[in-house]
């Protein structure tokens, strides 16, 4: 059980980046974003692209010929992409809508529509193929009580210290209090003089960054496909309730605890032989959590006044 | 008499494209002024201030801000004008800290912000004690003068008040008034929307009766109180 801790904690890292992302995505703007999944793709899928080898010409179309740039690079390059798509995304099509008063349920069902809409651009200009990014294979090292490789174990520290940053960066920043402030009441932050269409602008645009750099997480941890993140958006969803709608700290913890119960219960007696069904442990046990926490481990009952 | 701060001309406005809630509001608050409007529930009084804020759409008639035409004006522009506004409900961030809320009401204040919560601090000494307590936890009295302050740290010239009153103790009550008086005397005018006719009217230099989107009458305060056709509709139940 011990062995798959390390594997728990790695997928508990890409949930909780990613669960962070949508959970700060929903508090300000009230948007279940069900095309998150595709932002999280879209970060491993521009990674890929930037860094692959120019020679490689399996991947994409031949006019669309990777770049070889290094992994860093690139990695950094596909974060600032995500942002950018994220903030296209609200300025063409969510700010309008939401200018034209659309209902909470439309939105949700145009976020369904908006992630097989891009899914399918992905298996068009990706390819269904499973991919890899060009860094070489690692040896596992032990960690204290796990192993994992090097690079998998920077990702880990990677992962903690982005959400660190974006705790103390929602806790003592003006922006950070004032997307706080939006997701209370964004009239009464009008009212305030905050213009509150450029605080949902910003959140849109660090969301995306942040589940783009989950998607390179999972795709440096796992591999690259087309419908990565919409694989892995039901455990974002898990992390996300789990911790308590709405709020970024329990976003993380739920996150880290829904994956690191995926890989553990890997390890149970009875999932001998169904490992495919190891997520249903995971989501069993937040149901359970949930029925005696109904608003989540962190989160707080709405007071009513 | 002095400048005129606000004066709106037949304004029109609703919440639903082709059905207006307000049609026609005269009104006119000068400077140092307190101004209140009172009328029945559902009259149009809210529905008035959130015109003015650019929270709603005016349809029709116009309103300016010192001479100056702010028709329609995104509601952060207006607070830039010297507009403060404490809503009817939701007029603090609950899971802000006190403190958080004064900073978000100074947002336009930039790094003036500072010392404009310092000074507002030394008028509400209460808040001072409890600046990193969550507004959320604060008692409906308290709550109200946390709204008050937040619309008072960009020091405007003009606050226009909803019901600052509604829900409170009569302790409270005296409270939020007194504090109102004090922040005319330095000079900001108010327009006060208050349930409590009888208790604005007498407060204030003149009133406004609104009834169905319309104003119906206006005068002095004592001459309203007077007026036995305003007692008649909407004073002698109270
Ligand atoms: N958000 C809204 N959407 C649609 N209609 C609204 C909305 N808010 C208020 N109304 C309608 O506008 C009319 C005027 O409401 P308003 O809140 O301005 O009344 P009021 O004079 O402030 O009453 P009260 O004394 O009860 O606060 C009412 O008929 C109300 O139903
Ligand atoms: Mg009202």
């Amino acid at each position: 059980m011990i062995d798959q801790l390390g594997n728990g904690l790695l997928l508990g890292i890409i949930i909780s980046v990613a669960s962070v992302a949508l959970s700060l995505l929903y508090s300000v703007t009230r948007i279940v974003n069900f095309a998150h999944g595709e932002i999280i793709a879209l970060g491993a899928i521009m990674t890929l692209f930037f860094s692959n080898p120019v020679d490689s010409r399996v991947i994409y179309l031949d006019r669309f010929s990777p770049l070889g740039l290094d992994f860093v690079i690139s990695a950094f390059l596909a974060v600032i992409l995500c942002g950018v798509f994220g903030g296209l995304l609200e300025l063409i099509l969510f700010r309008p809508l939401r200018k034209a008063e659309v209902g909470n349920i439309a939105i949700l069902v145009v976020t369904i529509g908006l992630s097989i809409f891009i899914r399918h651009l992905y298996l068009i200009f990706a390819t269904g193929r499973v991919q890899n990014f060009p860094l070489e294979l690692e040896r596992r090292v032990t960690y204290l009580f796990f192993d994992m490789t090097p690079r998998n174990f920077r990702v880990l520290i990677a992962g903690i210290i982005v959400m660190v940053l974006i705790g103390l960066l929602l806790t003592f920043t003006r922006i950070g209090k004032a997307m706080r402030a939006v997701r209370d009441s964004g009239e009464l932050a009008s009212i305030s003089g905050i213009n509150s269409d450029n605080i949902i602008l910003i959140t849109w645009i660090s969301s995306s960054m942040l589940a783009g750099l989950a998607g390179i997480f999972q795709g440096v941890i796992n591999d690259i496909r087309y419908n990565m993140g919409f694989l892995i958006l039901l455990l974002v969803f898990a992390g996300t309730v789990l911790g308590g709608i709405g709020t970024s700290f329990g976003a993380m913890v739920g996150g880290l605890l829904i994956g690191i119960f995926v890989q553990v219960s890997v390890a149970f007696p009875f999932m001998e032989g169904h490992i495919e069904a190891k997520n249903a442990v995971a989501l069993g046990l937040m149901i359970v959590i949930l029925l005696f926490r109904p608003q989540g481990i962190f989160g707080q009952k709405e007071r009513i006044s | 008499m002095n400048n005129p701060i606000l004066e709106c001309n037949g304004i029109a406005a609703g919440y639903v494209k082709g059905l207006n809630i307000l049609q026609g509001v005269d009104l006119v608050v000068s400077e140092g002024e307190i101004v209140s409007i009172i009328g029945p529930n559902g009259a149009g009084k809210s529905t008035l201030l959130k015109a003015i804020m650019g929270l709603i759409n005016i349809s029709a008639g116009r309103f300016f801000i010192e001479g100056l035409e702010k028709t329609n004006l995104p509601t952060h522009k207006i607070v830039n004008e010297g507009v403060g506004y404490v809503p009817q409900v939701q007029n603090v961030f609950p899971s802000l800290t006190i403190e958080e809320n004064l900073e978000m009401g100074s947002w336009s204040l930039g790094k003036n912000a500072k010392q404009s919560i310092n000074e507002l601090y030394q008028e509400f000494p209460l808040l001072e004690e409890r600046r990193k307590e969550k507004a959320g936890n604060l008692s409906g009295g308290q709550r109200q003068i946390l709204a008050l302050a937040r619309a008072l740290v960009t020091s405007p010239k003009l606050l226009l008040l909803d019901e600052p009153s509604a829900g409170l103790s009569p302790l409270a009550i005296d409270d939020v008034f007194k504090t109102i008086k004090n922040i005319n005397l330095k000079g900001v005018s108010i327009l006060l929307v208050e349930q409590n006719a009888k208790r604005a009217l007498k407060f204030s230099n003149r009133g406004y009766v609104l009834d169905q989107g319309r104003n119906a009458y206006q005068g002095t305060g004592t001459d309203l109180l007077d007026d036995p056709r305003v007692v008649d509709l909407y004073l002698g139940k109270l």
